[in-house]
């Protein structure tokens, strides 16, 4: 602040974007414009700004003009800011001494068709960037130290994947997942398309994995409770929710030698409570103490203590090794990482609300999740698909796709669930393999198999038999008397309205956010857009990344995705999550309050208005002063609008630069 | 264009079959059924969900979907003129389970009214509407009827204009805004529609 004042000397440069820019603005006329502000030494134009030609042009201009500070008019920071701070540091300016006028996104794109208004306003912006630039100051980021550890929230296929990327990279990483096991929607599956390989005898490797890695602390039947920190520095508080089992370490812990569960499953086998299991959509009993399914990692049952009755009989039966403590409470622990990835995955939209297609209605209406389980070895029925009525194997099978997938009612789902049409002509292929005989009819509008030997393995269904019927379900009507299924829909390609009876019917549900995702989110602040889905800081460019610093997304919580994407997502997020850990420290762009102590009376109610938790009250020379954490603070001016005193400065965003702004377009330039 | 067939049959069956999308159309078609029957018409991705919901079109050559097609494209006049346009019930099914949010039942409502502007109406419509001018009713009440409300412990006339033969000119006066009664009389007057 103690800088030597000079009268301000700005060069202006005003890019065409090709034409994305001057098909639509006079880039000539806003130049010579430019060239006639207050404090502009020096004005010019060119066809790409972003190349190296056009920031040698920069570069030059400050040696040659001495410039004080530079002005670009062009797209949007987010895309070039840094490259043109960059140029500006490289002409031997500090890099802050840099204003972007946005001229494009918000110009030339939005008013295409009105190419005076668009000019008159693109001379606006940049008169306006001009009063700021004039007033810009050196800036210095702040580095600050990174935690060498990360964290994956959710442990399905795409938390295991980026877990297990970053801890063979040599990060300690926690893995926290909210149900009991690991393995997420993945573990349900009994195939997978299109090279139909058993999804648990691929995922299960993995999820062991997980279990005994080094670099791997995972914490299952554990939530998050509440963040804090920024990134580099998160403190993350975990809930561990009780379990009322001990695991074999936490016994050791507490000195019961040879104690802890052992999977054994005696406790499982006394339990009187018996419960619909989730894990098989409650097609199958577990009971209040439990495990989803033989291959849970860890191996360590469960209480439901909303179910259990505290009878006693497992402590009983679990005997010297101690494991049962049914006054188990939830324990929090604090856990401190400089990179989290967010993998909470998805869950089925409830397709009971189109009533139209009778699901909840009819009993032999199913979900095709409910479908991978009746196909599943392991699953309530060993592998023989049946129907729920009456037990029959069914012999006609009618899948439904877009089953509130692509609907713009208000009640499905406007987006495409993506994977639908690929299990569903897996699914086809399984009925036809398991019940000879048995015809499998797909309803769809389109057959979306784009990914790798997708397409080959559509061209194989059909060829194995499957009928396919190019009409969305209208309606499904039950017979009362044999259960069966009369699905209506049109065969759009005859042109004839058709009535098909089948056995039983397999809806491909729309997914959406898993249920809690809106909370996650919100603890981790991270947005969303309209359909619920996590946000990408870029949809092409930073997909893996937010607008949050250190928070990656990995699968289906950013959006539908099969599991070769989710896989491939979640390897990129751990990639993009392990630079700032290997970096060991992240420039803070330095957008930091300062307080002016001067004038400050320590009153102290820009404290608690602070989002981030980065002012205090300290005492200074006998006084009261409020004191900014820098690494904490994002800058974003709550306490300096705020303050009643005017005590709070807010570096880059000063309230001088912002009232030369204003004054700048309401004064059209006038001194 | 003739093909030199001495048959009128042969040269139907093998006439120009080629959908000459940039003049067979009407481009303003489609903007003037979302105009009137205020549904994005041209949203339709031809799913047949409406055609699969119709009651009409299992027991008919109606299909609703085809309507909703020629909307798109722009195909005026085989909309207009394809005497299936008259045999949508107005059920509103379509309308209740389009995946689009579209109301395919306002579209041929609206088709219907232009197809009325241009004539083409079927005769049974017109009567039905010199019905309703003469009666208030287009199924007026009948003897047969009468007899079996009478034997229901009805009265033999109905809660309607049968019963309040004096609202009968308000009815008229509607019809007559819209030159329906006239038209109705014209069209019928000149034989064949």
């Amino acid at each position: 602040m103690a800088e030597e004042i000079k009268q301000p000397r700005i060069g202006v440069f005003v890019c065409h974007c090709g034409t994305n820019i001057a098909g639509t603005i006079d880039v000539e006329a806003v130049k010579d414009y430019a060239a006639t502000l207050p404090n502009v030494a020096v004005a010019d134009h060119y066809q790409y700004m972003c190349s190296t030609p056009g920031q040698q042009m920069i570069q030059d201009a400050i040696k040659e003009h001495d410039l004080t500070g530079v002005v670009v008019a062009a797209c949007t920071p987010r895309l070039h800011e840094p490259t043109f701070r960059t140029a500006t540091k490289e002409g031997g300016l500090n890099p802050f001494r840099f204003e972007m006028a946005n001229i494009r996104d918000q110009n030339s794109w939005v008013h295409m068709h009105d190419a005076e208004g668009a000019t008159e306003k693109a001379k606006d912006a940049v008169r306006i960037a001009v009063a700021k630039a004039s007033l810009l100051e050196d800036l210095y980021p702040k580095s600050v130290p990174v935690e060498h550890a990360a964290m994956v929230v959710g442990a399905g296929v795409g938390g295991i994947q980026a877990a297990l990327d970053l801890a063979n990279a040599g990060i300690k990483t926690y893995l926290i997942e909210k149900s009991p096991t690991v393995g997420g929607r993945m573990s349900q599956l009994d195939k997978t398309f299109p090279t139909l390989d058993c999804s648990q005898c691929i995922l299960t490797p993995k999820m062991v994995d997980v279990g005994r890695h080094p670099n791997i602390e995972l914490h299952t039947y554990t939530e998050v409770e509440a963040v804090d920190g920024y990134i580099g520095n998160f403190e993350i508080t975990l809930r561990k929710k009780a379990r009322g089992v001990m695991s074999q370490d936490e016994a050791t812990a507490k000195g019961i030698v040879g104690g802890g569960c052992n999977g054994c499953g005696d406790c499982e086998a006394v339990c009187p409570v018996i419960k619909p299991n989730p894990f098989e959509l409650g097609m199958a009993p577990r009971k209040a103490i439990y495990i989803y399914h033989p291959q849970v990692v860890p191996l360590v049952y469960t209480v439901d203590f909303d179910s259990c009755v505290k009878c006693g009989l497992c402590v009983e039966a679990c005997g010297d090794k101690k494991a049962i403590d049914l006054e188990m409470e939830d324990t929090f622990e604090t856990v401190k990482v400089g990179s989290v990835i967010l993998a909470t995955g998805y869950e089925i939209f409830p397709v009971e609300k189109k009533r139209e297609w009778g699901y909840k209605q009819f009993d032999n209406v199913i979900t095709s999740l409910e479908f991978e389980r009746l196909i599943c070895a392991s699953g309530p029925t060993g592998g023989h698909l049946v129907r729920p009525s009456d037990g029959e194997t069914p012999m006609k099978v009618a899948f439904l796709l877009c089953a509130g997938s692509r609907d713009n009612t208000g009640v499905g789902k406007p987006y495409c669930s993506r994977f639908c049409c690929m299990y569903s002509l897996k699914h086809a292929h399984q009925v036809m393999e398991k019940i000879p005989g048995c015809q499998p009819y797909i309803f769809y509008m389109d057959i979306r198999s784009f990914g790798k030997m997708y397409e080959e393995f559509y061209y194989r269904i059909q060829n194995e038999g499957a009928k396919f019927i190019r009409g969305r379900v209208a309606n499904i009507l039950e017979d009362p008397k044999t259960k069966n299924l009369h699905v209506y829909a049109e065969d759009t390609l005859l042109g004839r309205p058709v009535d098909i009876e089948v056995d039983m019917a397999v809806l491909a549900a729309a997914i959406q956010p898993a249920a809690d995702t809106d909370h996650v989110r919100h603890l981790f602040g991270v947005s969303c857009s309209q359909d619920g889905w996590l946000l990408e800081a870029h949809p092409k460019l930073n997909p893996c990344g937010t607008t949050t610093a250190g928070i990656f997304l990995a699968g289906v919580c950013q959006g539908p995705k099969d599991i070769p994407d989710t896989v491939a997502q979640a390897e990129g997020a751990a990639s993009a999550a392990s630079i700032p850990i290997h970096m060991g420290k992240v420039d803070l762009e330095p957008y930091f309050a300062q307080c002016i102590e001067e004038k400050c009376a320590g009153c102290g109610m820009c404290v608690n208005q602070c989002p981030y938790s980065a002012l205090d009250l300290i005492e200074k020379d006998g006084r009261t002063v409020m004191h900014v954490t820098e690494a904490k603070c994002k800058g974003c001016g709550t306490c300096g609008g705020f303050c009643p005193g005017g005590a709070i400065y807010m570096q880059h965003f000063t309230t001088p630069q912002i009232v030369a702004q204003i004054d700048a377009f309401l004064l059209g330039g006038e001194e | 264009m003739a093909k030199g067939y001495n048959d009128p049959a042969m040269e139907e069956k093998f006439q120009d079959r080629y959908f000459h999308a940039t003049t067979e159309t009407n481009p303003e078609f489609i903007k003037e059924i979302e105009r009137l029957g205020r549904t994005h018409a041209h949203m339709c991705f031809q799913c047949g969900t409406c055609t699969g919901s119709c009651p009409s079109a299992p027991r008919s050559s109606y299909r609703i979907r085809k309507f909703m097609r020629r909307a798109v494209l722009g195909l005026e006049k085989e909309a207009l003129t394809d005497p299936d346009l008259w045999l949508c019930t107005t059920c509103y099914s379509c309308a209740d389970r389009c995946p689009r949010d579209i109301a395919p039942t306002d579209v041929i409502m609206a088709m219907r009214n232009l197809a009325f502007k241009e004539d083409i109406v079927p005769r049974n419509f017109l009567k039905t509407i010199q019905l309703i001018y003469k009666t208030g009713h287009g199924v007026p009440n009948n003897d047969a009827n009468r007899a079996a409300r009478l034997k229901l412990g009805l009265e033999a006339e109905p809660e309607t204009t049968h019963k309040y033969p004096e609202f009968i000119p308000g009815i008229q006066k509607i019809l007559d805004h819209y030159d329906m009664k006239e038209t109705a009389d014209r069209i019928l007057s000149e034989g064949e529609q």
